[in-house]
């Protein structure tokens, strides 16, 4: 799964409205996955399942909802709610929102709302950047010889506490995790040279 | 391939509107022993005639649709032996059906482009292949019959020297290295032309991890917490 897609549900009645908003959001730059929960039950048998960054919804939906908005942020706090105004505001439950746009916005506007509201939840390492540093380099040329991380970690000075964190970065930049995958890769790659893997018994 | 967002699957739904949804629930089916020749049932009709347990069969059916189980749907010893047999039937699907398919693509495939580094794809997969059985051979011949003597004799199982949490410490995630081999083939390894070929095998590939993914969750989120739940009864 994709670290820094963004997952968006929307969740209104008016069919209108969804549409034009799935069409405002699918056809801009951001790179998201849409889904439809019809009401908060449904949107926390989603978030059992999968992570939700912003929850697009009419606010008057939320009224008398408090209960169900707290237990649902103390669940998954990295989670924002995006309140899109129709024109009749309840004041109180525009205080569960984190922002909020109208019907009225451009699209730039509302746009430029949901990324803010998707920048909280941006994890720092952007995955699958397949540039290894050369420390990456000397550890997975090591790997692929066959080293543990042991001897990884005294070949080239380092902590086995160090190797481990090479290891994770390597398998989140290349996406691949198995020592023989990581072979194939490094080959590929020119990293090693195919002649000095053994066929037969590597 | 393993998306979400598909609907919530309910006892009043037709079976068929919702495998024209998701056409993996023909999968799910064939793993239940349970004829795709739907009619216009809905899925409490369904499992009525089959006599299987409906939050069970939703359950299920949910996780291929993206939604993990809320709650354990096992209920009584008779769901336990349905879900067992569903797993062993996905072994079947594995060891008889999809690695043996995926193993003739990349077969072909290395033939077709005698490269080392496709030389090395096959040897990876075969090698794949071997844990893979080995794996399920453990299941079918360890794991599972323990979950049986489970529910049939509570006192004798408790003196033995197996237990779930054994199995959930055996039990590793043996769809990784098929990422792996999606990750060499979409994004590194070159190969020229064979799209047709390509295409079947990382379909492939992407079917039984997803099938594989499910499989693990009903292990993981089902299977393994209901034998806590007898062990510690």
């Amino acid at each position: 799964m994709n670290r820094h897609r963004l997952h968006i549900a929307i969740m209104v009645h008016s069919p209108i409205i969804y549409e034009g908003l799935h069409a405002v959001i699918s056809q801009s730059e951001m790179d998201c996955i849409i889904c439809k929960p019809n009401s908060l039950d449904d949107l926390e048998n989603v978030l059992h399942s999968q992570k939700v960054d912003i929850l697009i919804t009419n606010p008057l939906l939320l009224v008398n909802r408090e209960k169900e908005v707290k237990r649902i942020r103390k669940n998954y706090p990295d989670f924002s709610i995006v309140g899109v105004n129709l024109g009749i505001v309840d004041n109180h439950s525009l205080s569960l929102l984190d922002s909020s746009f109208t019907i009225f916005d451009t699209a730039e506007q509302v746009l430029s709302k949901l990324q803010k509201a998707g920048n909280n939840s941006e994890p720092k390492v952007t995955a699958n950047d397949d540039n290894l540093t050369e420390r990456e380099l000397d550890v997975l040329t090591k790997l692929v010889h066959g080293f543990s991380n042991k001897e990884i970690a005294d070949s080239l000075n380092i902590s086995i506490h160090t190797v481990v964190t090479h290891r994770k970065n390597i398998t989140a930049k290349t996406g691949i995790r198995s020592q023989s995958g990581l072979t194939i890769y490094a080959i590929t790659k020119r990293i090693i040279s195919i002649e000095d893997v053994d066929l037969q018994n590597h | 391939m393993y998306h979400v967002c598909r609907t919530y699957i309910k006892q009043g739904m037709k079976m068929f509107d919702l495998i024209e949804e998701n056409p993996s629930l023909l999968l799910m089916m064939q793993h239940f022993d349970i004829d795709f020749r739907v009619s216009d049932l809905t899925v409490r009709q369904l499992c009525t005639e089959r006599e299987l347990s409906e939050k069970l069969f939703i359950s299920i059916a949910n996780l291929y649709n993206g939604f993990k189980p809320k709650e354990n749907p096992i209920g009584s010893i008779d769901d336990v032996k349905r879900v067992i047999s569903f797993l062993k039937n996905s072994h079947n699907y594995y060891r008889n059906d999809k690695y043996p398919q995926i193993s003739a693509y990349i077969k072909l495939l290395q033939k077709k482009h005698p490269e080392k580094e496709i030389k090395l794809l096959e040897k990876f997969f075969n090698e794949y292949f071997t844990e893979v059985i080995e794996h399920l051979d453990y299941e079918d011949n360890v794991a599972f019959p323990y979950f049986i003597e489970l529910i049939g004799n509570r006192e004798k199982s408790k003196t033995n020297l197996y237990s779930a949490h054994e199995y959930s410490e055996h039990h590793t995630d043996i769809e990784l290295k098929i990422k792996d081999l999606k990750n060499l083939l979409l994004k590194y390894v070159a190969i020229n032309d064979d799209l047709s070929l390509r295409r079947k095998l990382l379909f492939s590939l992407c079917e039984l991890e997803y099938d594989l993914y499910i499989h693990s969750l009903i292990e993981e989120t089902i299977l393994i917490p209901f034998g806590y739940r007898m062990e510690k009864a």
